[in-house]
């Protein structure tokens, strides 16, 4: 070993071959440079052992929450079942044997018999639903979640609601309102998924005064969640003109699924809104609330919109298309677009007889690629 | 009757079979499709309770191959989350002979099952 | 001074200030991965991603997945595919023209039969012979173009024509996806409302020494050979630290050509796969980007950490070499074509900082080892040994083991996939011996990439001869 003094003698020796230019700063730069290596190895050093350290703890953990998740699931299937065993109220004690009741003093047992309770919650209805919810209050495992709902990280009270909510503990929902505008998008979408499970079609009410945009995925989330509860009319209207552009989109969706046809006129009027995602879901609406005067609406907006709008409205006319609007689709068979082309044969082959009789007239006359896009047309029609 | 249950859900399986054996059926629990669709033969169920989403092969190939197999027996009940109206179409374009969406009730499940059981219709 | 001196000194202290930079783009990019992944992890280990299994209104997703001469495995590839967990999705699998029987097998096993198609040719591609569809409505997803031979970017360009949804999802033939890997790709594209989501990349990790049945992923082992494994500790570091930190910054300039998912329309605008060059992947991606720049559209390409994705690693060093040869012309290949953003302000962060960091420290890091390395061993022989430049590279090594380390733990703390802490200390190992064994061999790959591509050695010809397995870009 060499000490710190050797070794810079040894470098201001050795150092280059013209003799003593800065040698100063060549020993400053070795005692440096000594100092760099020790601190990475120190540094290595810290990161292996932390890892192993870790590891080492999270084996441990691992064989012991394999024995949880069997104490955890007893409990649960127990809990499902605890009606018929005995034929006794559901109002009963569910049985939970001493040693889990231990063991919920415990954060990670806790965490672990929740997230089991939430899962077969989630897959189970009916009396057995309720005994999971007897259970959990039982437990006063929602003393726990109302304190994380307090908790200044927002995944830790967003995860909070989702668990309120997936076990309906519905004396909360007051609280949970307030968070439908709050500033973490995660907390205002698990809020809002909240009200929506806790009131179904009521609890949309929240998107009157919502000014965060709600994303796509959340209105997929709120659909498929809506989708459980029995429809109720509510009014959609003053959604369609709301300020904000993604309760619009949101409400066109709605009005879409549910069919809404009274409201035909209020669309038509989101045909002529400035954002192109609205006019977009506008026309993809009226795909399937149309009368007859639909077709011309969409035709005299035409040539004013982007192609993307314009291909969606051609889209649509497979459905809402009709003999009068032959003319119109048969002008855009010599689009330049070929996919303007082949939307437009196909619009014209579902628009009744004298559609695809006229669609044929041309397949006599067209040469490549029309032909070829009516016999691919024609092909779909057979399958 | 005989029972073979496909599902990858640990728990829900484990409460599935708990449920049926409690009834009286003879219960075989697969953890996906394609262990479910190998079981058949030497099995030989006279009913087959399947998810759709499911790891190898999904519900639906288990009752388009359960129904290439025995075109006029063993009844299939799907058991899914998805409830989407496209989907339960499709299954029972497919053949599939219940469709139960979850969240379920066992309950509701129990007596469902009992209506494929011929012995018992006496 | 003598001259000698002095340019001695330009070239110590030149690759000191080098190395010195790259050290601290080192600690920013695992500070800012850090950042990223943690929140990535908060906000999706709660999210029921089942919903958009069904979801009507989820996006449409085309897979896109080239095949040549693929035979043996290909029905069982495609089956893997079929069951992936997403509805609104179309299989689209393009025969590249293979010479063995792939075709007639997918006949075969899916009942196909060929529809009437018109290919719209909004990219030029070489001529589709031919589309073909299953009569039994189980595979109705299913859609098998067969095309004349031109290479993994013409029949991508080929699936891109025939797809019919929003979003495509390239993936290579013999990679191995988890089933739910479609619905956390898709996430992204629906979570952003002020930016548009043009794309979203994947992880990829190595499927050597895994179990393997049927195209689906068993059980995840650490591979047992040496260049597999430390391919592994390259994968982690690239996709978890380097990725990341990208995505956070939103500079991200590669999607592997193995996974990654695409918006078609801003594909199709922007000419889609460029067939003339090796590294068609990072290419597009560049070329996305800079369409959008110039477009003035606030846009976005994401990243999500969760392994979806498994290939199989080169396992000798030819293989290995052939891969990184290519690389290397691929990397070169997309600066050329884009050097107009070079620190060109127009181009905001991309211009600033994305592409000049490949220039810097992707293109020309290989370059600068080897002549400080070949360098410092000249004047070794010359008999004057420059201990300072000496010091200077154990330091550089010790910090790039440092850094592996510094990856597996991440990896430790987020996915686990390699279960066992033996597997751990073995990857560390790894790491150790990396910069000694598998490093020069890797720089010395990238340098004949770089005189290959001068002496215009292209291997055009050659890659549409070898097909593409073990030919992705990490």
């Amino acid at each position: 070993m060499m000490t710190d003094g050797n070794l810079q003698m040894f470098f201001t020796a050795k150092l280059l071959t013209s003799n003593a230019i800065l040698p100063a700063g060549y020993v400053i730069r070795v005692h440096y440079q000594v100092i760099v290596m020790f601190f990475i190895a120190c540094l290595m050093s810290i990161t292996l052992l932390y890892m192993l350290i870790y590891l080492y703890f999270k084996s441990k953990h691992e064989k012991k929450h394999d024995k949880w998740r069997l104490i955890s699931d007893l409990i649960i299937r127990k809990a499902i079942f605890s009606d018929e065993d005995d034929e006794i109220e559901t109002e009963t004690i569910i049985p939970v044997i001493d040693r889990a009741k231990k063991l919920m003093r415990n954060k990670h047992f806790r965490n672990l018999l929740t997230e089991e309770i939430m899962s077969a919650k989630k897959s189970i209805s009916g009396t057995s639903a309720d005994n999971l919810k007897h259970l959990y209050q039982q437990l006063s495992l929602e003393k726990y979640a109302l304190k994380n709902l307090r908790s200044r990280y927002w995944h830790i009270k967003a995860k909070a609601i989702q668990e309120l909510t997936v076990m309906e503990m519905n004396e909360f929902v007051t609280e949970l309102y307030t968070y439908t505008n709050n500033q973490n998008e995660l907390v205002r979408m698990e809020a809002q998924t909240a009200i929506v499970q806790f009131h179904g079609f009521e609890g949309l009410r929240f998107l009157d005064i919502i000014t965060y945009p709600i994303s796509d995925w959340q209105q997929i989330k709120l659909l498929q969640q809506l989708s459980h509860v029995p429809p109720a009319n509510i009014n959609i209207d003053a959604w369609l003109e709301s300020a904000n552009n993604s309760v619009v989109v949101f409400a066109l969706k709605l009005a879409r699924n549910y069919h809404r046809f009274e409201l035909h006129d209020n669309i038509l009027s989101c045909l002529d809104h400035q954002y192109p995602e609205i006019r977009l879901q506008a026309i993809n609406c009226l795909c399937e609330i149309y009368t007859n005067e639909t077709s011309d609406h969409l035709i005299s907006r035409f040539l004013n919109e982007n192609i993307k709008n314009q291909l969606t409205m051609v889209r649509a006319f497979q459905n809402i298309g009709s003999e009068k609007d032959i003319r119109f689709l048969s002008s855009l068979l010599a689009s330049d677009n070929d996919e303007m082309r082949v939307c437009a044969a196909r619009a014209l082959a579902y628009s009744g007889k004298n559609g695809l009789a006229s669609l044929e007239d041309h397949a006599r006359v067209a040469g490549y690629p029309l032909n070829e896009m009516i016999l691919q047309i024609k092909g779909e029609l057979a399958a | 009757m005989k029972i073979l249950v496909a599902e990858d859900d640990q728990l829900m399986l484990k409460m599935l079979e708990f449920r049926l054996k409690k009834d009286g059926h003879e219960v075989i629990v697969t953890h996906d499709g394609r262990q479910a669709v190998a079981k058949l033969d030497e099995f030989q169920p006279d009913l087959v309770i399947t998810d759709i989403m499911m790891p190898y092969l999904s519900g639906l190939e288990v009752v388009g191959a359960v129904k290439r197999k025995y075109p006029h027996g063993t009844p299939v009940i799907i058991l899914s989350g998805m409830g989407q109206e496209n989907v339960v179409l499709e299954a029972f374009q497919l053949g599939a002979d219940d469709y139960i969406t979850k969240p379920f009730s066992p309950n509701e499940l129990s007596v469902r099952v009992r209506r494929f059981d011929v012995s018992a219709v006496k | 001074m003598s001259w000698q001196t002095f340019i001695l000194h330009i070239f110590t202290y030149g690759i000191l200030l080098y190395s010195i930079i790259m050290m601290i783009c080192y600690v920013l990019i695992g500070a800012f991965s850090v950042g990223e992944t943690r929140s990535y992890l908060n906000k999706n280990s709660f999210t029921d991603y089942r919903v958009l299994a069904s979801s009507t209104e989820a996006p449409s997703m085309s897979i896109l997945a080239p095949a040549y001469n693929e035979a043996p495995s290909i029905v069982e590839n495609v089956r893997s595919l079929l069951s992936l967990h997403y509805n609104n999705l179309e299989v689209i699998v393009i025969n590249d023209g293979s010479k063995d029987d792939s075709l007639e097998r997918l006949i075969n096993a899916y009942d196909l039969y060929k529809v009437d198609f018109f290919v719209n040719h909004q990219l030029k591609t070489k001529p589709v012979r031919g589309v073909y569809k299953s009569r039994n409505p189980v595979y109705r997803k299913l859609v098998v173009a067969d095309k004349e031979n031109g290479g993994k970017a013409d029949a991508l360009n080929v699936g891109v024509n025939i797809a019919t949804h929003d979003y495509f999802v390239c993936i290579d033939a013999d990679c191995i996806l988890e089933q739910d890997a479609l619905l956390k790709l898709a996430k992204p594209f629906l979570e952003n409302s002020t930016q548009r989501v043009i794309a979203a990349g994947g992880v990829v990790r190595i499927a050597n020494g895994c179990e393997i049945e049927d195209g689906r992923l068993v059980k995840v082992n650490l591979p047992k050979q040496f260049l597999p494994r430390v391919q592994t500790i390259e994968y982690i570091r690239a996709f978890l630290l380097t990725r990341m930190a990208w995505t956070r910054l939103n500079g991200l300039l590669l999607i592997s050509g193995a996974f990654g998912a695409f918006e078609r329309e801003i594909v199709i605008k922007c000419g889609g796969y460029n067939s003339n060059i090796v590294g068609e992947d990072m290419e597009l991606v560049v070329r996305m980007r800079r369409y959008m720049e110039e477009s003035n559209e606030p846009y976005r390409v994401s990243f999500i950490p969760d392994p979806l994705c498994w290939t199989e690693a080169p396992a000798t060093f030819k293989i290995l070499g052939r891969q990184r040869n290519r690389w290397t012309r691929g990397t070169i290949e997309t600066l050329r074509l884009h050097k107009k953003m070079f620190f060109n302000p127009r181009y905001g962060l991309l211009g600033m900082l994305s592409y000049p960091y490949w220039l810097f420290f992707e293109f020309l890091a290989p370059i600068v080892e080897f002549v400080g390395t070949v360098g410092l061993v000249i004047y070794c022989i010359a008999g004057s040994v420059n201990w300072a430049a000496l010091l200077i590279m154990v330091g550089v090594i010790s910090i790039g083991i440092l850094y592996s380390i510094f990856a597996i733990l991440m990896e430790v703390l987020t996915y686990n996939q390699y279960k066992q802490r033996k597997d751990i200390l073995r990857l560390v190992l790894v790491a150790i011996l990396e910069p000694i064994i598998f490093h020069p061999f890797v720089v010395w790959s990238a340098i004949r990439g770089n005189f290959d591509l001068l002496r215009k050695h292209n291997g055009w010809g050659e890659m549409t001869r070898q097909g593409f397995a073990g030919e992705k870009k990490l």
